[in-house]
């Protein structure tokens, strides 16, 4: 069973709070979901939409395919029409604007209730989600019980006046239009967490006992400081937003250097502020997580849109030669093991580990039980390395020389012992030094920490699907999601071969699972139009992956998208070209925006109705 | 390195630069303050100032242009239990870091933030710092500098700072008792230190500041803040006081976190999420 439900209103409208009840609604009822919000970079007045995938067995993406369309204004049915088909139930108010296309039409007098019970814009949305889960034969008790938690800090009055609103958009919606059993509950509910990638990195740093963390606010970033700051009376955390990224960063190295697991999380232009910190954390061995949530660059950019245009940025920021690790997760419980693991690795090998998200995964939720994160938390046992509290060195030399490269590191405060987290290159006791046999010595020393991250923490890529397949999809990040989905869209076997630890990238293992696919078709998939990890594995393994499959237009993929693009291509019906057009890699694109958007739409709607 | 003292390796700045002086004083000061190198943290900027980090000892960072008060910042936080100082120039502390420098006076982070003001840059060899005259001449300035100084004692006093000080490199003994003053003080602390730089500053002398530096006697009303700034003014006229200009009483940062109660180093962990499971389901 796949539904796909999506609101659509003004910015101010109440989108993202409706999108997110939904989301729990179909959780409660014993549904996996995975969700996803559109908006622009503005308060008020811009187009925001959100929509909610849910199915009886897990999701991972957005579906294409919309079957309830809930339009608060004209806006939302205009922009997202080419997603309907015939069946799909399109809920609106005749009084704002007509339909004359064939849907199946859902009537909701909005104009003539927020008139009659006096009511903000921003309220409707309860009407509409009330409506959506009546008509689809959800429980509407167990809305009600979310308004109870939602509300209940405004009184009795406030939840009892939302049970009204819920009231009249049930007995709207169902008054002329039959009740489907779409969305029944499940005899047997497992309880789940409907969780974002910021989210989860949140809860991850505090299991991960980080006690200091930094931030400037920078979408898709900001989400994890304003949740942070919200616990931090319980979870005891010191979080702060400084002056800006500059003294963010530093900041973070001043407590990390104090005995602190300290992180900062930003986006693309303020990880452009923090790089020269990141090269003192690099020489100084100040351990330090970074968490970089990419948006659509360069510059400004697209703020509030996707692109993973940064891995290359990320895995060569920071000037001169130093260690470090970036990690990617692929979804919000990934994205909470690597956090822990990064926290982990930051302190072991006492250099910068940047954990990498985009957008998409920052804030689009899936579901997940909550045993599995609770698991995650119990299993988890913080391995802090060679830092220690005291030490019985007798001269204790802070970058002492070690064969896996990592020397203790000794919390300040020991009586009778000082040292320096020294910006410049530096003798073992960690006075400066510009000394050619110290130098080199120290360069080894640092160098060194690779080659144990490789023997004692890389983890190869994993293979998902047919792992005898012809046909190999590689990539990262994000992406897994549609490519997991993708996978069950059509019956060519597909094998999936998903990076999570980007960098650095350990040669002989990446050939050693190569080597099955020797002469296979491979393809790459990335969501940026540089081929980034591709340009990486190719430098690090000199494995060229030559066929890519690339959107850079600041959406996700859809798992649409790929299969299809799998599948014409194996037709050898490359006609069509569906995805964005890097001009550098295939030649100039003659199409316009408008001939390459119009041809998109014709051929979604066509796929659109072959899966429907 | 286990000995309790604060001399590190010999100094290795021009003979008769005003860090001689100024170092003296700082570590007359930590001495008398009965301190060792392994209860101070120092946070060194870059510079001939910041290359006080190999001889002076403590638990220190030499980080990175700029940013040592932020560095400083986030020491303090870790372990609030340590003095805390910064040690840097004009341009790290007024130029590169002038944001940082505003914003923790704002923040009244429990510091004291030693500047060498000499007017120029030592260290890259002689070109203009924010603190000089304008009309200054420097390698990148040759037609005189066309921005008027930074005058920082008036910006501390009016961007929130809890302790402003001013001293000479001429006068080690009078840096001692500032600094003192300094470190006991709870607050954001600056000691701006004026200082020539023999090499490359011709105009700002030993026998200039011998001229223009008067201390402020007992007529001077510390705690007043009108007054402290017309005494800052007083730069406009080459008159550069020394001693305590303002002094006042705020909580200073680390007090006004409830987590700190105890040092966030030294606490016990706390790594449930129990508590926020229920908010997302």
């Amino acid at each position: 069973m796949h539904f796909n439900w999506k609101i659509g209103g003004e910015a101010g409208f109440g989108i993202m709070t409706a999108g997110l009840v939904f989301s729990k609604i179909a959780t409660r009822s014993g549904y996996h979901i995975f969700d996803y919000a559109e908006y622009p970079s503005l308060i008020r007045g811009g187009h925001n939409t959100y929509e909610v995938h849910v199915s009886d067995s897990p999701v991972t993406s957005s579906q294409w395919n919309i079957n309830l369309l809930v339009c608060l204004n004209k806006e939302t049915y205009d922009l997202h029409k080419h997603r309907l088909t015939e069946e799909s139930m399109v809920m609106y108010d005749p009084d704002v604007f007509e339909i004359t296309e064939k849907h199946d039409l859902l009537l909701i007098p909005f104009k003539t209730i927020q008139k009659e019970e006096k009511i903000q814009p921003n309220m409707l949305n309860t009407v509409a989600v009330a409506a959506s889960v009546s008509i689809i034969g959800a429980e509407l008790s167990i809305y009600k019980d979310i308004i109870k938690q939602q509300f209940a800090k405004k009184g009795e009055d406030v939840v009892n006046f939302n049970y009204k609103l819920a009231d009249l958009g049930h007995a709207h919606a169902t008054k002329h239009h039959k009740v489907q059993s779409i969305l029944p509950k499940q005899s047997k509910v497992t309880e789940q967490i409907v969780i974002a990638g910021n989210e989860s990195f949140s809860l991850a740093s505090v299991s991960a006992d980080c006690r200091h963390y930094a931030s400037y606010p920078m979408t898709p970033a900001s989400s994890v400081l304003t949740t942070l700051s919200a616990m931090q009376s319980t979870s005891k955390m010191v979080v702060r937003h400084p002056e800006d990224e500059i003294s963010v960063v530093n900041a973070a190295l001043g407590s990390s250097f104090a005995g602190v697991r300290s992180a900062v999380g930003t986006s693309g232009g303020g990880f452009a502020l923090m790089v020269e910190a990141l090269s003192y954390s690099g020489v100084a061995e100040i351990p330090l997580v970074v968490f970089l949530a990419m948006r659509s660059g360069p510059a400004t950019g697209m703020p509030t849109w996707t692109e993973q245009g940064d891995l290359l940025f990320a895995v060569h920021g920071g000037h001169g030669e130093f260690p470090k690790i970036v990690l990617a997760p692929g979804d919000p419980v990934e994205m909470f093991e690597l956090t822990q693991k990064a926290y982990d690795l930051a302190d072991i090998y006492q250099t910068p580990v940047i954990v990498l998200s985009d957008k998409c995964l920052s804030e689009s939720h899936i579901s997940v039980a909550t045993e599995t994160f609770k698991k995650m938390v119990s299993e988890h046992v913080v391995d802090r390395g060679k830092i220690v509290s005291s030490t019985k060195q007798k001269n204790y030399l802070r970058y002492k020389s070690e064969e896996d490269g990592i020397s203790e590191m000794l919390i300040p405060g020991q009586k009778g012992i000082f040292y320096q987290a020294n910006s410049y290159e530096h003798l073992e006791d960690s006075h400066t030094t510009e000394d050619s046999e110290e130098r080199i010595k120290q360069v080894n020393k640092r160098s060194l920490k690779q080659n144990t991250y490789f023997k004692n923490h890389f983890k190869p890529p994993q293979v998902y699907g047919d792992k005898t397949a012809d046909i190999i999809l590689v990539s990262y990040g994000s992406n897994k999601g549609p490519i997991l989905d993708a996978l069950n869209l059509h019956h060519i076997p597909v094998a999936y071969v998903h990076f999570t630890h980007v960098f650095p990238l350990d040669e002989e293992k990446i050939h050693e699972l190569f080597k099955p696919f020797e002469g296979k078709r491979m393809i790459l998939v990335e969501n940026n139009s540089y081929g980034q990890f591709g340009q990486l594995l190719r430098m690090h393994t000199g494995i060229n992956l030559e066929e890519k499959l690339l959107k850079f237009d600041g959406r996700p993929f859809w798992p649409e998208e790929i299969a299809s693009y799998i599948g014409m291509k194996q037709t050898r019906n490359s006609n069509i070209e569906i995805l964005n057009k890097p001009a550098h890699i295939e030649g100039e694109s003659k199409m316009s925006p408008q001939e390459h958007l119009k041809q998109k739409k014709s051929l979604m709607d066509k796929l659109a109705k072959e899966m429907a | 390195m286990d000995n309790l003292g604060f001399d590190g390796y010999a100094p290795t700045w021009c003979p008769g630069c005003g860090d001689w002086g100024i170092r003296v004083g700082i570590k007359g000061a930590l001495e008398q303050l009965k301190l060792d190198p392994s209860q101070v943290f120092i946070s060194f900027d870059i510079g001939c100032s910041g290359n006080m980090n190999d001889f002076l000892n403590a638990y220190a960072m030499h980080g990175l242009h700029g940013r040592s008060i932020a560095s400083a910042i986030g020491m303090k936080i870790g372990n609030h239990n340590m003095d805390t100082i910064v040690i840097g120039g004009d341009g790290g502390i007024y130029g590169e870091g002038g944001n940082h420098f505003l914003h923790a006076c704002r923040g009244n982070h429990d510091m004291t933030v030693i500047v060498h003001d000499n007017m120029v840059y030592g260290l890259t060899t002689g070109q203009v710092a924010p603190t000089a005259k304008k009309g200054y001449k420097s390698r990148t300035t040759p037609k005189g500098i066309i921005e008027v100084s930074v005058n920082p004692l008036a910006l501390a006093i009016t961007q929130g700072a809890t302790f402003v000080a001013q001293g000479f490199a001429g006068d080690a003994r009078g840096l001692t008792e500032i600094i003192k003053q300094a470190v006991t003080h709870k607050g954001f602390s600056l000691v701006n230190i004026l200082q020539p730089c023999v090499t490359f500053n011709k105009v700002n002398t030993y026998q200039y500041f011998l001229q223009k530096v008067y201390k402020l006697d007992e007529s001077h009303d510390s705690t007043n803040i009108h007054a402290a700034l017309e005494r800052s003014m007083d730069v406009n006229e080459e008159k550069y006081p020394t001693g305590v200009l303002y002094k006042t009483e705020r909580l200073a940062y680390h007090e006004q976190i409830d987590q700190l109660e105890e040092p966030l180093v030294s606490r016990a962990p706390n790594t449930s999420i129990d508590a926020f499971l229920a908010h997302f389901v």
